[in-house]
């Protein structure tokens, strides 16, 4: 018994010692860090901002790589939960020193993550996450996002629902940081438009059978179904909603990342005149995001999707080292504010100083036939909103049904 | 017996000391070292009790969450966290081993499931603890007035006294009668009984002390992590407690330390390698129940545990 | 009395659906458990399995009739491999290392799905489509065609267990499997057989709620802890009591959430079943001590 336990305990100080060894750096290597969800609900727009960021990085190589160091990505999984993700961010900071890390996908994970980069002082791109805290409460100078917020979809999206598509609209969100976002932004945007919102309901990520909830929905009998859900819980609920006949009685709209184009082809017929805001489309005739796409899809071999936002993330932080001449975070931070660039799959993309938010122009998409089609192009100016860093967006929200009479 | 563990704990006081250990490892030690206290305060219960809880993560979520109330709320105490977590788990532990140790065997493992699914549902779904994003952004905990734990070494240190001192506690307790008696217990609970024993308070004893123990636990996780979530207490983290009790050894405490520090470990670095790795652990898990049932560490004392079915 | 017609019948039917689907899974769970000893761990992911079999007999022959048929079969084929393998070594064992060991098991057929099918999620066109109005709403056909389905083989089940001599010495085996090898039945195999049985009911189950429910590597995991419920609710080793538990839990599930945020209804259920085994500890049906 002694015998073993001294072995084992030697056995565990030499594993130790050697995980401990430091990795031997490369003169001239910058490495960066690629945290998203592999696996689970969101792994679909995890693997899509792992090509975005690798396509940059290639690019980047190409030319010589930024500051004259080549690039290394280092991915992770973050199991879309945020005690795995900030165990992984602290990895890519504190052991492998990454200069810039670009994720993740679930809002609750990237608030948590946030934490991270804030105290180890690390430039933190995110390109997925659309929860309206980050660049409000949770903001802090080391976080970037080029992903449309709550705030910037309620914005662009809500105008069109009450002039187009219907003036007694239901909210129906998922429960967790991302879908209460939205479901507050579009509750404030649709009243104060004049709207009238008849019911809100939230459920559980991960809900199986969304059928409890159609009772209370076909009893508020709204003219629009709003739907702030994402991944695989929208797939489900769409299949839900047409099974008991609710997609052919009410119109349709929701978030930008309600379904991702690569999953639509499968449940076209549910997702039939679905609206959405959204900063890309692969059908798009758009020339500049059809030339992305292309370019995207000679790498990977398939349509490219939001999630490779990622991809302008890289190059944006690229460019910000080339202009601090340096990868100290602070300076690196301060050179990304007010910059643009305009050979995005948008045109021009500029990031604003106050909130880091990228300022870029989006388009409302329409699902035809399994395809997110453009039905108008609305100019970024509009959507951003006023920058409110530490405030709260919709101060003395209430989740409360005005009747109107 | 105790100068070897006074050694080791002396030899992984010096860890942080190791020159060019990168400050993650602390991090990472961090984690496994709790991994490895939570499993050792499970051994009690499972190796020396014979009592299989699948319902550790509840008493260790609400560690965390005593904490990251108090935390979030401005009370930056470690010592107010920690009294917190003590008398909140206590509560909660004391109605669960009531009940769950009325019964014997898979039923006590089922019931205790069933309890820390309630607790895990209700932080889930509660959305002023979060819901199920759970409390994040916590400011560092401070020891007394004006020493915060914020270093990664101070961290680090913290949940090595605690280990030390868990240790010793759970060391106590075997080697006690009261321990005898569980053993006993383990061994043919009717002859204990016979014999004029409680069977159930002995029972429900070594369940709070486990209880309390993984709780306190729990409540110095926030510390470290900044943030707790539902997560902590669903039920897969109860099984993987479990997992580490098996891989070390079923009533040996040390082996169930290192099992945790084990996993915790190889999950941290086969995961940047691998993503099937939980086909290895599943794996591992099903030969060791096949081979060697008592665990890896426990392999000397197999013969004591023969009798271990009875007991269930 | 309107109240009566558009809204509780409706959710009541809601119930029912969910109820006798889920009774088919914890049968099975419940049958193994009173004859083997052992609470399947591994029991969700043979629920997921079967849908992913289900997709792939689909991909291969266009047809829901022929999966509803095949991939049972094959689910139960590695069922029986699994038996044979690794539970029937520790029969003589506590039964709580069969709940580790299936926990074990479970992981690796989940992480397997995985990597074979990815993780994302996949949809069964539900091979009945259309609706038809109902109690003033629209109800999907195929939820109907679930009912349907669900009761015709619970009740093919229950014929089964009464009426033949399979079902009769499995029965019997539950009571007292010394007995039956000492009258030259051969026990282990019927083991086997059993536990096979177990799984392409748990496949079943999986194939039929996937047009509704869809597939991924975790739907079992979500629906094991219910499973277990009803087990407990309706007294282990039970089968009567599991059929009756799963229909009680799946409308109490549906009416609870007219009453209150279905959020909290999870808590309900776990609140129910606390109190039932405060007052009945057996359950509905149970025997008392039964693997105490």
């Amino acid at each position: 018994m002694k015998r073993i336990t001294c072995a084992v305990v030697l056995a565990t100080v030499a594993v130790l010692v050697w995980v401990a060894t430091p990795a031997v750096s490369q003169p001239k290597v910058v490495r960066i860090g690629d945290l998203g969800s592999k696996v689970g609900v969101f792994e679909g727009y995890g693997k899509y901002q792992t090509m975005g960021i690798q396509m940059a990085v290639e690019e980047l190589n190409a030319k010589g790589g930024v500051l004259g160091h080549r690039i290394e990505v280092i991915s992770e999984d973050d199991e879309t939960k945020p005690a795995p993700a900030v165990r992984k961010a602290e990895k890519l900071i504190l052991q492998d020193d990454v200069k810039l890390l670009v994720g993740v996908v679930s809002s609750g994970a990237t608030m948590a993550v946030m934490d991270v980069t804030k105290k180890h002082k690390t430039i933190h791109w995110n390109s997925v996450s659309c929860a309206e805290f980050m660049r409000t409460t949770k903001f802090h100078k080391y976080y970037f996002s080029n992903q449309p917020d709550s705030r910037m979809q309620a914005n662009g999206l809500a105008k069109y629902i009450i002039d187009r598509m219907g003036k007694r609209v239901y909210i129906f969100y998922t429960d967790y940081a991302m879908g209460q976002s939205d479901g507050r932004q579009f509750k404030t945007a649709l009243e104060r438009l004049g709207g009238e919102v008849v019911g809100v309901a939230g459920a559980p990520l991960d809900t199986k059978d969304f059928s409890p909830w159609f009772g209370a929905i076909n009893t508020a009998n709204p003219e629009v179904l709003f739907l702030a859900f994402a991944g695989t819980d929208s797939l489900r609920l769409m299949t839900q909603l047409h099974s008991f006949g609710m997609t052919r009685k009410y119109r349709l709209a929701g978030i930008d990342c309600f379904l991702l184009q690569q999953d639509l082809a499968s449940i076209a017929e549910p997702m039939e005149g679905f609206v959405q805001l959204n900063h890309f489309s692969a059908y798009n005739p758009d020339k500049n995001m059809q030339a992305f796409n292309a370019r995207f899809k000679k790498r990977f071999g398939v349509d490219a999707n939001i999630a490779a936002g990622a991809y302008d993330a890289v190059h944006f932080w690229a460019a910000a080292v080339e202009k601090a001449q340096s990868f100290d975070p602070d300076r690196v931070a301060e050179a990304h504010e007010g910059m643009c660039r305009d050979d995005t799959h948008i045109g021009r993309q500029c990031i604003r100083k106050e909130d880091h938010q990228v300022v870029m122009d989006m388009h409302l998409y329409q699902v035809k036939g399994g395809k997110n089609l453009p039905i108008a192009r609305i100019a970024g100016t509009d959507s951003i909103g006023e920058p409110m860093v530490g405030r709260d967006p919709v101060e003395g929200f209430t989740w409360e049904i005005k009747k109107k009479n | 017996m105790a100068w070897r563990a006074l050694a080791a704990f002396a030899a992984l006081a010096t860890l942080p000391a190791l020159p060019g250990l990168p400050t993650y490892y602390l991090l990472l030690a961090f984690d496994a070292l709790l991994f490895g206290a939570i499993a050792m305060s499970l051994d009690l219960l499972m190796g020396y009790t014979g009592l299989v809880s699948f319902g550790h993560a509840a008493f260790y979520g609400l560690g965390a969450y005593a904490t990251a109330i108090l935390l979030e709320r401005g009370v930056l105490s470690v010592w107010a966290c920690l009294g917190a977590a003590l008398v909140v788990v206590g509560l909660y532990a004391a109605i669960v081993s009531y009940f769950a140790t009325a019964r014997r065997g898979i039923y006590f493992a089922l019931l205790t499931l069933i309890f820390a699914e309630v607790v895990y549902t209700f932080f889930r779904y509660t959305q002023t603890f979060g819901g199920s994003d759970g409390i994040q952004g916590l400011p560092d905990a401070l020891l007394w007035r004006g020493v915060a734990i914020d270093t990664p070494r101070r961290k680090y240190y913290l949940v090595l006294v605690y280990l030390a001192a868990a240790y010793a506690i759970c060391r106590v307790v075997v080697t006690s009668h009261f321990g005898r008696v569980l053993v006993a217990i383990r061994e043919n609970e009717d002859r204990a009984r016979f014999l004029g024993y409680n069977v159930q308070r002995y029972k429900m004893a070594a369940c709070m002390i486990s209880a309390l123990l993984t709780g306190t636990a729990g409540a110095i996780y926030p510390i470290r992590s900044a943030f707790a979530t539902p997560d902590l207490m669903l039920w897969t983290e109860s099984g993987e407690f479990i997992i580490s009790v098996m891989i070390g050894g079923l009533g040996t405490l040390v082996g169930p330390i290192l099992g945790g520090a084990f996993f915790t470990i190889l999950r941290d670095k086969a995961s940047s390698f691998v993503d099937w790795y939980f086909i290895v652990i599943g794996g591992v898990l099903v030969l060791i129940v096949l081979f060697m049932p008592a665990g890896l560490l426990g392999v000397r004392r197999l013969v004591g545990f023969r009798q271990w079915r009875h007991g269930a | 009395m309107d109240y009566l017609v558009t809204v509780l019948l409706p959710q009541l039917l809601h119930g029912l659906v969910f109820g006798a689907a889920l009774g088919l899974l914890a049968l099975g769970l419940t049958v193994v458990f009173g004859l083997l000893g052992v609470m399947n761990f591994a029991h969700g992911e043979l629920y997921m399995l079967g849908a992913y079999a289900g997709i792939a007999v689909v991909g291969a022959t266009h047809s829901f009739w022929v999966a509803l048929i095949l991939a049972p079969l094959l689910v139960a084929a590695l069922g029986a491999v699994t038996e044979v393998a690794t539970l029937r070594p520790i029969y003589r064992r506590a039964p709580l290392y069969g709940l580790i060991l299936t926990f074990g098991l479970a992981l690796v057929f989940r992480e397997g799905a995985r990597q074979i099918w990815g993780g994302d999620m996949r949809r069964i066109l539900p091979p009945v489509t259309g609706s038809t109005p109902l109690l003033g709403m629209i109800y999907p056909n195929y939820r109907l065609f679930l009912l349907g389905a669900s009761s015709v083989l619970l009740l093919a089940i229950w014929l089964f267990f009464t009426r033949t001599r399979a079902g009769v010495l499995v029965r019997a085996a539950v009571q007292d499997a010394e007995m039956l090898d000492g009258l030259g039945v051969n026990v282990p195999r019927l083991f086997t057989l059993t536990f096979a049985g177990s799984a392409a009911l748990a496949a079943l189950a999986g194939l039929l709620l996937a047009p509704v429910f869809t597939v991924y590597p975790q739907m079992g995991v979500e629906m094991i802890l219910l499973a277990f419920i009803v087990v407990i609710l309706g007294g282990m080793g039970s089968m009567g009591g599991s059929v009756v538990a799963a229909l009680v839990i799946g409308t109490a599930q549906s009416l609870f959430s007219l009453w209150m945020n279905p959020q909290r209804v999870a808590i309900a259920i776990f609140g129910i079943m606390i109190v039932v085994l405060i007052i009945r500890p057996r359950g509905f049906f149970g025997r008392e001590g039964i693997l105490e």
